[in-house]
């Protein structure tokens, strides 16, 4: 899990990254963070005590305005503690993502995001293959759980292999990246995308913020 | 005319508009969602529209409470759950509606369900929850809210009303049956809907066993009326457990029973001298198994229950019903079930026996359509027979439309 979730930043498998030098960093203004989700137990007289832990809000920092590069990577995301981890994954054009199961109950994992609509049913722990969907259209997917309402989790499918998610203070380092003009996108949440044209210069640092 | 024109408007609305309209129930839910005490408190406000449509025959099936064929009944849900720290978890349900179960009577609100849960261990071995609650019999109770249930109405056991009246005993064998054509809503079925008696429960899961028990102030086939605690005391409390087997995720088993009176205070001077409530009880002896796996779910339910009726004897049924639920598509659903309902006889007094209801059976159809994670649209149709007696038979379709936030 924790390799692949490291595949954030793609540059690794790219060809073109030999050539790619430069480097963009700084900080993104994330909105204030939400309350942690209740879990609905009205109906489940028999359940564990199980208490949600907050996700702060985290934004996805992508180059746009290159050629497409189109592979075929393979990415996770889990279902554990009854939420979905991690709750923001970006991903590439193509990627396969899998929705390994680490509860020891039911998940019903669907989306009706017009980027993606999939029902993968109810299924194990155990479920193997693990059940996955290729994601083969840019845009916002957000995951649910048919049996759990508060699992709320989003996939953001990007025409770019050059991406990465910020930290919880907002910051980002966006290495290896090919050197000429383009603009630099922050996804912040589903109505709030802010950009900035930059010129990448090979071996060159460029600081960037999107207060 | 103004009414359908409105509900396509907004099924077309949320179908083009699908992703914005998510975006604003999401953005809705975290509004609606609080948190204090560095997040040891939070609570979230949640709820349900529904718009529910029938079209049927008289008398109105189940516990429909309607004079006229063609009903419309809207309802507004909503629910508080609250969690402070690991161990307590708080919830109620209040419903803006006309009637507990569909009628077309006027608005009333009402508090359907709250309760207090504490959970000392994490592992969930033991819970105790005191309140006004939905009952632990059975396996329907988690999937009767409109957005859970693949039907819009309940199984036949929940809803067909029987000979059995809680407000009055009968004068005679004769009079038990014969009273029961006046008044439907003077009469109970075996279970009524998810039966929000108040009282306490304790439940647990123990490896792949868990277990329920509560004592409730009413028994479960009682009326709505006789369940909060302002209406009905605990003088004559009824008992229910439940011992599920759960040997994996896929199938889930239950027994469960219940033993309790069930008549209201009122009919205590119906009942014959030197007897009191506490006299005549409802024991049910329920069995349940579901299963699930990918698109395909499975449930069936299995009742065996005797009321001891004064100036009768011991009145039996049997009701089931087995119920399928498939998804076509991630937005498209359809579900079918098969009830049936058996009446056991009853002495008439002078050596012969007689059925004390008519055998029946139910077949619902139903289909559901969901336009997004937060509007549903199913439709239903049910036809009803009787196996014996007059044979009378009756068909209903109905249609809801539900808005979850």
């Amino acid at each position: 899990m924790r390799r692949l979730a490291g595949f954030n930043t793609v540059v690794a498998l790219l060809p073109i990254s030999v050539l790619a030098q430069a480097t963009v960093e700084g900080r993104v203004g994330l909105p204030k963070s939400h309350s942690a989700p209740v879990v609905a137990k009205r109906y489940e007289i028999v359940t564990r005590a199980g208490v949600l832990s907050t996700q702060p809000p985290l934004a996805v920092v992508y180059l746009a305005g290159f050629p497409k590069v189109r592979l075929s990577p393979t990415n996770q995301i889990a279902q554990k503690n009854l939420a979905f981890v991690p709750s923001l994954l970006p991903v590439q054009v193509g990627t396969k993502v899998e929705f390994p199961n680490l509860d020891d109950t039911y998940h019903s994992i669907f989306s009706y995001s017009p980027a993606k609509r999939f029902d993968l049913g109810r299924y194990r722990p155990e479920e193997r293959p693990i059940p996955s969907q290729v994601f083969d259209t840019p845009g916002l997917v957000t995951l649910r759980c048919d049996i759990h309402e508060h699992m709320r989790g989003l996939i953001l499918v990007l025409d770019t292999p050059y991406f990465v998610v910020t930290g919880a203070d907002g910051r980002f380092r966006l290495s290896r990246l090919p050197a000429g003009h383009y603009t630099l996108k922050a996804w912040i949440d589903s109505k709030t995308t802010r950009e900035r044209p930059v010129e990448l210069k090979s071996g060159e640092t460029l600081h960037i913020d999107f207060p | 005319m103004k009414l359908l024109r409105a509900l396509s408007f907004c099924l077309v609305a949320c179908t083009v508009r699908a992703f914005e309209v998510e975006d604003f129930f999401d953005r809705l839910d975290n509004t609606l969602t609080i948190a204090a005490f560095e997040d040891n408190l939070r609570a979230r406000l949640s709820g349900t529209i529904d718009l529910e449509a029938y079209h049927f025959q008289q008398p109105a099936p189940g516990l429909i409470d309607s004079n006229i064929d063609n009903l419309f009944n809207p309802r507004l849900t909503l629910f508080l759950d609250a969690q402070l720290g690991f161990q307590i978890y708080f919830f109620t349900q209040s419903r803006l509606d006309r009637g507990f179960d569909p009628s077309d009577h006027d608005a009333q609100i009402r508090l359907d369900e709250y309760a207090l849960r504490f959970t000392p261990w994490e592992d969930g071995r033991f819970n105790l929850q005191v309140g006004k609650f939905a009952t632990v019999v059975g396996n329907w109770v988690p999937r009767h809210l409109s957005w859970e249930n693949p039907f819009i109405n309940a199984p036949l056991v929940y809803e067909n009303v029987t000979a059995i009246s809680d407000k009055a005993a009968p004068v005679s064998p004769r009079n038990f049956i014969g009273r029961f054509d006046n008044e439907k809503y003077e009469f109970n079925p075996v279970i009524w809907g998810p039966s929000y008696a108040s009282g306490i429960s304790f439940s647990g899961r123990l490896g792949r066993f868990d277990y329920a028990t509560e004592m409730k102030n009413s028994s479960l086939s009682s009326r709505p009326e006789s369940w909060s605690v302002t209406a009905i005391g605990f003088e004559h409390p009824t008992f229910s457990g439940r011992v599920g087997f759960r040997p994996n995720q896929i199938w889930n088993f239950g027994l469960s029973a219940s033993d309790g009176p069930y008549f209201r205070p009122e009919a205590e001077q119906t009942l014959p001298p030197g007897r009191d409530i506490g006299d005549y009880r409802e024991f049910v002896l329920g069995q349940d198994v579901s299963f699930a796996s990918h698109h395909l779910q499975l449930w069936a339910e299995f009742y065996e229950a005797r009321f001891e009726v004064p100036r009768v004897g011991d009145a039996d049924t049997f009701a089931y019903y087995l119920e399928a639920k498939y998804k076509f598509t991630p937005q498209l659903f359809g579900a079918l079930r098969w009830n049936q309902q058996l009446f056991g006889n009853v002495s008439d007094g002078t050596g012969g026996q007689f059925h004390w209801g008519q055998d029946l059976g139910r077949i619902d159809v139903a289909a559901g359509y969901r336009f997004t994670s937060h509007t549903q649209l199913k439709l239903q149709y049910s036809f009803q027979q009787e196996t014996t007696g007059p044979r009378d038979d009756n068909h209903l379709i109905a249609a809801q439309l539900t808005v979850r936030f």
